[in-house]
C-alpha cells in the first residue's frame, strides 16, 4: 500500500459493516456490523458456533461473504497491495507442514511476500523460538506452535493483528507471555483483534469487546462501559467481627446489606469510602473491605443468555 | 516469481521429493529391462508366421526409429505417475497439513496462487525428466549398441520422443494439480490418481478392445481418449500402422491438463477455506 492511499482516519481501523454469511442450512453471520480502533486491544467475543471465526475468515478473504463489506484501513484485505506488511493474523495453531522446520516455514511465508528471509530469524527471536528454530513442526509443543503462528503473523511488521483464540492450549505462563505481548503491541498505536471464549482473560487484556451471539452483534464498547451498563450496582465486600454493628450502621445510610454463613458482607448502595466512615464513626473494627467489580463473565452469561448453543 | 520461488522452497524443506526420487529408481531400472528384452526380441528375427499386417507393425516397431524412441524415453511409465502424484501432493499437502489459510493470506490472489502452483510442479517435471534423460542417453545407447543397431544417438525421431516425453512430463504434472484441487483428501486425490493412470489404461484397454470387436476397428482410436495411452502413444517413435497418429495423442492430452487447470484454478478460487 503506497502512503498516499492511506488516509490518517482509516489507518488501521478494521470496519464490518452488515456482514452476513449464509450457509447452507444455517446463517453464520446475520447481518453484523463494528469497528475496531488501532491502538488498542479489542477482544471478540461470542460462545462457540457464535460466528466469529467465520467473520475473521471474511475479514481475511478466506470466506466469500453473502453480503456486506469488511474493510481493514479502508480495504478489502484482498485488495492490499503488500497484504503482510499491513495485516498480521493467526488463525489456528496447527497450520504449517509437520515434516517442515519452523524456520523453514517462515522463509516459505517470507519468500512468498517478498519479504527479506532474515526477517524469519528476526520473528523467531521475537517469540523466543529461536533454539527449536531447526526442529520440524510436529516436534513442536501446543505452546511452541502458538508462538511459531504469532512469529508468521509479525513476519512483515504489520499494523493490524488479528487472532483467533489464541490463548487456546496455552499454559499460564504462555498465556501470561501472550497477554504482556499483545498489550505491548497496541500500546506501540497497532490494531490488536482477538477472538476468544475465554473471558476472565479478556478482562485482563482487552480494552474494548464486541460481542456476537448467534451471528448478530449484542453489545460493543470499552469494556468497562459495557461492564457499567449492566452492573447491577456494584458492591463492597465487607468483614467485620461486629456484624451486627455494622449493619445497622449502614441501614442508616440506606444501604443494602447481605450477609452470609461465614459473616461475609455484600454491601449496595453505598461506596468503599463510605462505609469505612461509618465503621470509623461507629467505632467498628474492619478486617477487609473490597470493590467487587462485576465480571466480564456474568456480563456475558447474561448477554448472551438463550441464544447459544446448537444453531 | 516470488510465489514460484516460495512453492519450489515448500517442496524442497520437506522429504516429498527425494523420496519420490528414491522410488522413482528402482521403477526405472525394471523399465530398461523390459526396454532391453523388448529391443533385444524384436532385432532377433525369431518371429516368424505373421499376417501382413503384423508384419508391418512387427516392422515398424522394429526399426530404429522406434526402437530408439523407446530406450530414451525409459521409465516413462513410472515417471508419469511419480510428477502425478508430486502434481497432486503440491496442493493437497496444504489442506492436509492446513498451511493452505497461511498461503493464501500470504497471498489473497488465488489465480497467482495456482499459477505458481502449476509452474512449481512443471519444474519438477523437468528435473525428473532431466535425470532420467541422461540415464536413458547412457544406458538407452549401450543397449541399442548391443542389440547391434547402433546408439543412435543422432536419430532425429529419437529425440522428437525425447522432447514429447518432456511435453508428457509436464502435462501430467499439471493434470496432477488439476486433481488435487478436484480431490482435497490427500489420500482421496493420490488413490483417484493411481487408479485413474493404471487402471484406467488397462480397463480401457479391455473395454475398447471388446468394443472393438462388436462394432469395428474404428473403435480402437478412442484409445486417444485415454490420458495414459494418449502419452504413451505420443512417444512411440515412429507412426505404427493401425495406430492413431502421434500428434492427436499429444493434442488429447494438452486438452485434458488445460481443462484439469483451469477448472482446478476457478474452483480455488470460489472455494471458502474454513
Amino acid at each position: 500500500m503506497t502512503d498516499g492511499q492511506r488516509s490518517p482516519t482509516s489507518d488501521g481501523q478494521i470496519v464490518v459493516s452488515g456482514l452476513t454469511k449464509q450457509y447452507k442450512n444455517v446463517r453464520a453471520v446475520n447481518n453484523l456490523s463494528f469497528t475496531v480502533a488501532p491502538g488498542r486491544v479489542t477482544g471478540f467475543l461470542g460462545p462457540n458456533g457464535a460466528g466469529k471465526t467465520t467473520t475473521l475468515r471474511m475479514l481475511l478473504n478466506l470466506v466469500t461473504p453473502t453480503a456486506g463489506t469488511a474493510t481493514i484501513s479502508g480495504h478489502r484485505y484482498a485488495d492490499l497491495a503488500d497484504p503482510l506488511r499491513h495485516v498480521g493474523a493467526i488463525l489456528e495453531a496447527s497450520s504449517a507442514h509437520k515434516g517442515r522446520t519452523g524456520i523453514n516455514h517462515l522463509r516459505v511465508i517470507c519468500a512468498a511476500a517478498g519479504l527479506p528471509k532474515q526477517r524469519a530469524d528476526e520473528a523467531l527471536a521475537l517469540v523466543g523460538l529461536t533454539p527449536a528454530a531447526k526442529r520440524k513442526f510436529k516436534g513442536y509443543s501446543l505452546g511452541m506452535k502458538q508462538r511459531l503462528g504469532i512469529a508468521a503473523a509479525m513476519l512483515g511488521d504489520p499494523r493490524v493483528l488479528i487472532l483467533d483464540e489464541p490463548a487456546n492450549g496455552l499454559d499460564p505462563e504462555g498465556i501470561r507471555w501472550m497477554r504482556g505481548f499483545l498489550k505491548n503491541l497496541a500500546h506501540e498505536g497497532r490494531t490488536v483483534l482477538v477472538s476468544s471464549h475465554l473471558l476472565s482473560e479478556m478482562q485482563l487484556l482487552a480494552d474494548d469487546v464486541v460481542i456476537i451471539a448467534a451471528g448478530q452483534l449484542i453489545r460493543q464498547g470499552p469494556v468497562d462501559q459495557v461492564l457499567g451498563s449492566m452492573a447491577q450496582g456494584a458492591r463492597v465486600r465487607v468483614r467485620t467481627p461486629q456484624t451486627e454493628a455494622l449493619t445497622a450502621a449502614l441501614k442508616a445510610q440506606s444501604a443494602t446489606v447481605d450477609t452470609d454463613e461465614q459473616g461475609v458482607m455484600l454491601v449496595g448502595g453505598v461506596d468503599a469510602p463510605t462505609i469505612g466512615r461509618a465503621a470509623l464513626a461507629a467505632g467498628v473494627e474492619l478486617h477487609e473491605l473490597t470493590t467487587e467489580r462485576p465480571d466480564l463473565e456474568r456480563v456475558f452469561l447474561e448477554l448472551t443468555a438463550g441464544k447459544a448453543g446448537i444453531r | 516469481m516470488n510465489l514460484v520461488r516460495a512453492e519450489l522452497l515448500k517442496i524442497r524443506t520437506t522429504n516429498t521429493w527425494w523420496i519420490f526420487a528414491l522410488i522413482s529408481l528402482p521403477l526405472w531400472a525394471l523399465t530398461l529391462l523390459i526396454n532391453w528384452l523388448q529391443a533385444d526380441a524384436l532385432t532377433s528375427n525369431a518371429v516368424t508366421d505373421l499376417s501382413s499386417e503384423q508384419a508391418a507393425q512387427f516392422e515398424a516397431a522394429a526399426s530404429p526409429d522406434a526402437l530408439s524412441s523407446n530406450l530414451f524415453t525409459t521409465g516413462q511409465f513410472f515417471g508419469l505417475l511419480i510428477v502425478m502424484l508430486l502434481g497432486i501432493i503440491v496442493v493437497t499437502s496444504e489442506f492436509f497439513h492446513q498451511t493452505v489459510t497461511t498461503t493464501f493470506l500470504t497471498t489473497p490472489h488465488r489465480t497467482a496462487v495456482m499459477s505458481a502452483k502449476l509452474a512449481a510442479a512443471s519444474v519438477l517435471a523437468l528435473l525428473f525428466w532431466l535425470v532420467t534423460t541422461a540415464f536413458n542417453l547412457i544406458a538407452g545407447a549401450a543397449v541399442l549398441n548391443a542389440v547391434g543397431v547402433g546408439s543412435q544417438l543422432g536419430n532425429d525421431a529419437a529425440w522428437r520422443a525425447i522432447g514429447l516425453n518432456l511435453l508428457a512430463y509436464l502435462l501430467w504434472a499439471v493434470f496432477g494439480v488439476g486433481i488435487g484441487v478436484l480431490i482435497r483428501s490427500q489420500i482421496g486425490a493420490t488413490v483417484t490418481g493411481i487408479l485413474l493412470y493404471l487402471g484406467g489404461s488397462i480397463g480401457a484397454i479391455v473395454v475398447i478392445s471388446i468394443l472393438a470387436a462388436r462394432w469395428g476397428d474404428w473403435i480402437n482410436n478412442l484409445q486417444l481418449l485415454v490420458p495414459s495411452l494418449a502419452s504413451s502413444l505420443m512417444v512411440t517413435g515412429a507412426d505404427i500402422p493401425g495406430n492413431p497418429p502421434r500428434w492427436a495423442g499429444a493434442v488429447v492430452l494438452i486438452g485434458y491438463a488445460v481443462i484439469t487447470g483451469l477448472v482446478g484454478t476457478l474452483l480455488m478460487r470460489r472455494r471458502d477455506i474454513s
